[in-house]
């Protein structure tokens, strides 16, 4: 194993194995995963900031074994900061916080090439700041299914008078999040809510949409998985990679680019390369910011 | 995410934790002693092996759900009216707060210090309380092969204290088979007194005995526990894989299916915001 100790804010960092391709069917080496963290840090850690970090680990490469690890590992450098969870109804756990650039590529140094944060920040774990809905196309519908979907909903959503973003999840879906930022907000409310969408839009687009969780009804159809909005569970963080052939991105889209990209019919369009995220964040800015400061309030509830 | 798979009864009851922890494993961590450390996992050595139903509502199937009810006021108790109480005699009890249940609740360990070494048949089984695997982590594999081996030679078991949970245990660490196993223990104080339960009999003749002792010897074998099964559950399992197969099982109400679910007004200003979406379309 080869290693290499570099130092960023006056905290040393062992570094190992840079070397390694991860994407062996696409060649990216770990070097180039951390050069990708470094360069991105400043539009993702606003949305990494005190969540809870799930470490999706591939120490062998994408095609290999991964494992998940929710607490945060014992061997961590003490300035990593951490947070201590006590759910009601499990163990309680140590979990990583990444709210720095350092955190960020020690945790990219574990091959955690994916990043699963929850909804609710750790120091509030019953208020969401934002309602998802997790458009999921079972076999035999894509990524511009989803995009259709996505558009009826941001207008749906619209009419309610609420604000939404879409970001690619990086694999095969689309995700829709409505920011909320308000601490009256439980993800009761925002499962009520999800919900009653996700029926509204089974019932009105029956052959494109399901909102039932067991898996025999999404064939063919866009699951909107509007479960997600639950403290247990995880998203993929914006701007995280994902582990497929090729290092993707769950990237911020403009509603007026997802509109043009739906037209054009190619679904290959819709998604976002590494190079291409850095490039394009650099230039745009953040256009996922608006979901972790745009104060909204749920109506009808 | 749960999922409903019809027509297939799990060989096991299903259990959403079961597939992360065969993975995740329950602990991570290092086991020491003097200058060794070797990274391992803690994994379940043993199933329960019970059989769990789910309670249901026999006029929809829905799962029912435990709450909490009081007596006196006739109705259900939100969470946040519910304290903890020691019961120290009849309707008497001192309160504990959750505060001070944390206060003394032990740290997570990080290490398993073996802090001694022991001959294991000296453990009385009646010690023994749940066992468990310790796999070994990258990097620890040499290490931990060298462990296994010694202390499988020597018929030892380190000792340790470990925090699982919210408890601390003492427990045993010791060679299985080419692995390490970790069995929590009994602390001596749970141990109930057994004086009064040998009888204090008169002698035994001596007759007596041998024809006892040659039954047993006739009765002798090998350990084998593939030949037991427990047949309750092997014929509930039956019963169960049978009725799936004739009979379809019933499901219960889709929540999500159902408009009720969402609050009237909700689910009227939905309907009419679709209206307007479709009619602009």
């Amino acid at each position: 194993m080869t290693r290499r100790v570099v130092e960023s804010a006056g905290r040393r960092l062992s570094l190992s194995n840079l070397e390694k391709d991860l994407y062996p069917s696409y060649g990216f080496t770990k070097a180039q995963i951390l050069e990708y963290y470094r360069r991105i840090a400043k539009f993702m850690l606003p949305h990494l900031k005190d969540r809870a970090l799930t470490l999706k680990r591939y120490p062998e490469g994408v095609d290999k074994d991964f494992f998940f690890e929710k607490r945060c590992p014992s061997y961590r450098p003490a300035w990593v900061k951490t947070a201590d969870l006590r759910p009601d109804d499990g163990e309680r756990m140590t979990v990583c916080l990444v709210n720095d650039l350092e955190t960020l590529i020690w945790v990219e140094n574990l091959a955690s090439v994916e990043l699963h944060v929850p909804l609710a920040r750790t120091g509030s774990p019953g208020t969401p700041d934002s309602m998802v809905f997790d458009l999921d196309p079972g076999d035999g519908v894509d990524i511009l299914d989803c995009a259709r979907l996505a558009l009826i909903l941001r207008e749906l959503l619209f009419e309610m008078r609420l604000a939404c973003y879409v970001k690619t999840s990086g694999r095969k879906g689309l995700h829709v999040y409505v920011p909320l930022n308000r601490k009256e907000t439980t993800f009761e409310d925002t499962k009520k809510f999800s919900r009653a969408v996700a029926i509204i839009m089974q019932k009105n687009y029956p052959d494109l949409v399901t909102a039932k969780i067991a898996k025999e009804y999404r064939k063919k159809k866009v699951f909107i998985n509007w479960a997600q909005n639950d403290s247990k569970k995880t998203m993929i963080c914006v701007y995280s990679l994902r582990a497929r052939e090729k290092p993707l991105v769950s990237f911020p889209l403009e509603w007026k680019e997802l509109e043009d990209l739906a037209g054009q019919g190619d679904p290959e369009r819709l998604q976002v390369l590494h190079s291409e995220a850095v490039s394009r964040a650099e230039k745009q800015g953040d256009l996922f910011r608006e979901v972790i400061t745009k104060k909204q309030r749920l109506p009808y509830l | 995410m749960e999922t409903r798979a019809p027509g297939r009864i799990p060989s096991k009851p299903p259990s959403k934790r079961e597939s992360e922890a065969a993975v995740q494993g329950i602990w991570s961590g290092t086991i020491s002693f003097s200058l060794v450390a070797i990274p391992v996992q803690l994994v379940r050595a043993v199933d329960s092996g019970r059989v769990s139903f789910r309670m249901l509502h026999d006029k929809d199937y829905s799962p029912l759900q435990r709450r909490m009810f009081c007596p006196e006021e006739d109705k259900l108790v939100p969470p946040d009216e519910i304290i903890r109480g020691y019961e120290i005699g009849p309707d008497r009890y001192v309160l504990i707060t959750d505060e001070e249940l944390e206060s003394v609740s032990p740290e997570r360990s990080r290490t398993i210090e073996i802090i001694e070494f022991i001959d294991m048949e000296e453990v009385d089984p009646i010690y023994y309380d749940h066992p468990y695997y310790l796999v070994p982590l990258k990097g620890g594999e040499k290490a931990y092969r060298l462990l296994v081996e010694v202390m499988s030679r020597t018929n030892k078991a380190g000792l340790a204290k470990f925090v699982l949970g919210e408890r601390e245990y003492l427990v045993a660490v010791k060679s299985a088979e080419g692995a390490l196993a970790l069995i929590t223990l009994h602390y001596s104080e749970e141990i109930l007194p057994d004086e009064d339960i040998s009888p204090k009999e008169k002698k035994i003749e001596t007759e007596e005995k041998s024809r006892i002792k040659q039954n047993i010897k006739k009765m002798m074998s090998d350990f084998n526990p593939e030949k037991y099964a427990d047949r309750r559950r092997k014929k509930i399992m039956e019963i169960l894989s049978k009725k799936v197969k004739k009979i379809a099982p019933v499901e219960a109400p889709q929540a999500e299916e159902e408009e009720g679910e969402g609050p009237a007004d909700l689910v009227a200003a939905l309907k009419e915001s679709m209206r307007k979406v479709k009619k602009n379309r």
